[in-house]
């Protein structure tokens, strides 16, 4: 094997066809980033997805002096409050009931919504509710049966599930990386078209050579080679550009967009770099399969 | 070193054979000449001998091999034994002289110790001298030529293939070619040369094989070229 002649015969054939490698770097480039940013972003969801998942519960909430929901009648009374407890801790489908009162449901508030601090402002604290916190068994299915008891006790406000509210901000979130790994998926087949295009045009451009290799006796590993090696390192390219896309997508956009996620659910460095390899194996594998299928309809023995 | 055993060959959608029934011998360091008018077969049976078409019918022989068993992966193995010169040179436009002769050897990864030392003897042998950094479009068509057999010779085959090798070439520079044959010959190397030069096949008196519509008319040793086509 004489890798340097290797080199120097692909050289050759990406100088030729320039404006075909150049289309073909920035297509792989195009759609690596895309495919990535999908990722990133279904990487995005699942952690948010995760980090519900141990907290989603049941919220009872009670009645404020300025609650003007039906059931309300004034604020809501501690013997109120026992019974409703009491009510609550009967239920078989609940496992815990922790009461969480109203300047302690004001110190969560302000935490929570650290981020956007003109809420805060605006936000008096006696219009925030105390509450009874639930967790369910199945937060599935028990938190209809669960509601249905609860709701109408006196001094109960709103009940109010989590999972429900949560559910429509998933659908949300999955239709827009649907989005992205669809048009990702897109740009992947106009790649493979293209390398399969360049890689004939480079079979064209260089067939003086590859009749003549063929009939000094070059095996055919040795006249397919500088074809896959040509592609493999447009593919290369496109990647390295993906990967600094990558990187910026995350630090211009996604770290931007952390603000609408709940607290603590932040992509890593880890996750980052997790992608671009993926990007880095897709790379590859489409530009050297491609072109090593183009090359065997192409070459004949 | 080539044995054709009762050969036909059809091309597709074709009616007329372009080979029919030929058998025949050709020997360790002959030099055999392939003549007969337009058409009758003499270039079909060169590419039978390389494996780039397969006979329709009959078998054949080429350096001990039986083409039919030798797998396709296996062929280029064949053609590193077998070198070719045609008509047209087929040569790299953008290679001088030595990167051209060198190319033969490069792709059939031989070191590069190797092609340094092989490649300068060629060029001496079919009288380049001095020539070796020129590009094809600064040379002469028969020196073009002297740079095809020189590639063609260069990994030492056993069979030398050439087809109408004079055929762009004037008749004092066509028998420098055929010194350089000649020479290639004399290494134990054989020759079969297809060509349509009355005046080479007559001046040399080696065997000659005759075709005609896809047959052997006639297969002569020490003979001439016969009648005007
Ligand atoms: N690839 C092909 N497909 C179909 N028919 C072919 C093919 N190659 C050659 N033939 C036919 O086979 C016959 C023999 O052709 P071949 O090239 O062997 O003749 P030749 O003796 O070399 O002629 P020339 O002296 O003109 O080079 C011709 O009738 C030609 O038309
Ligand atoms: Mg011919």
């Amino acid at each position: 094997m004489r890798a340097q002649f290797v080199l120097s015969e692909v050289w050759i054939g990406l100088r030729r066809n320039l404006t075909m490698t150049i289309a073909l770097v920035v297509v792989v480039a195009i759609s690596l980033s895309l495919l990535g940013t999908g990722l990133l972003f279904v990487k995005q969801v699942d952690n948010t997805r995760s980090y519900w998942q141990s907290r989603v519960q049941l919220s009872v909430y009670l009645c404020t002096s300025q609650a003007i929901d039906a059931n309300c009648n004034g604020a809501v009374t501690t013997a109120e409050i026992d019974s409703i407890q009491q009510a609550l801790k009967s239920l078989p489908e609940v496992i815990s009931v922790t009461y969480l009162s109203q300047p302690q449901a004001v110190a969560l508030f302000k935490q929570e919504f650290a981020n956007s601090p003109t809420l805060v402002k605006y936000t008096s604290p006696s219009q925030i509710p105390s509450s009874f916190e639930i967790r369910l068994r199945n937060t599935q299915a028990d938190a209809i049966p669960v509601t249905n008891s609860v709701d109408g006790l006196p001094g109960v406000a709103q009940v109010v599930d989590d999972a429900s509210i949560l559910n429509n901000f998933y659908k949300l979130l999955d239709g827009a990386r649907t989005a992205v790994v669809i048009i990702a998926i897109f740009l992947l087949v106009a790649a493979i078209l293209l390398v399969a295009n360049t890689i004939r045009l480079s079979a064209f451009n260089r067939r003086r050579e590859t009749s003549i290799m063929r009939l000094v006796g070059a095996s055919n590993f040795y006249v397919q080679l500088p074809f896959l090696v040509e592609g493999m390192i447009a593919g290369f390219f496109g990647w390295l550009i993906s990967a600094g896309l990558l990187v910026a997508v995350k630090a211009l956009w996604l770290n931007g967009l952390q603000s609408y996620f709940p607290y603590g659910v932040t992509l890593t460095t880890t996750d980052l770099v997790e992608v671009i390899i993926i990007a880095l194996i897709m790379g590859l594998l489409i530009c050297g399969t491609t072109s090593f299928l183009t090359l065997r309809r192409y070459l004949r023995v | 070193m080539i044995h054709f055993d009762n050969v036909t060959k059809t091309y597709p959608n074709q009616g007329r054979p372009a080979l029919e029934n030929v058998t025949l011998d050709i020997e360790k360091s002959e030099f055999v000449f392939l003549v007969g008018p337009s058409g009758s077969g003499k270039s079909t049976f060169l590419r039978l001998i390389l494996k780039e078409e397969r006979p329709t019918e009959g078998r054949i022989h080429v350096a001990g091999r039986d083409l039919a068993r030798l797998t396709n992966w296996k062929v280029p193995h064949l053609r590193r034994r077998i070198g070719c010169v045609f008509q047209d040179f087929r040569l790299l436009p953008n290679k001088n002289v030595y990167q051209n002769i060198a190319f033969a050897l490069e792709v059939i990864g031989k070191p590069r110790r190797f092609i340094r030392k092989v490649v300068p003897e060629v060029i001496d042998l079919v009288g380049l001298e001095g020539k070796r950094d020129r590009m094809p479009d600064e040379l002469s068509g028969g020196e073009q030529q002297r740079v095809a057999m020189a590639r063609a010779f260069v990994n030492r085959p056993t069979i030398l293939l050439a087809d109408e090798p004079t055929g762009n070439i004037d008749p004092a520079t066509s028998i420098g070619i055929m010194k350089v044959l000649d020479r290639i010959n004399r290494t134990g190397t054989t020759v079969v040369m297809a060509t349509h030069d009355a005046a080479i096949v007559d001046s040399m008196r080696k065997r000659v094989i005759e075709l005609e519509y896809g047959k052997v008319v006639r297969d002569q040793s020490r003979g001439v070229y016969g009648q005007a086509y």
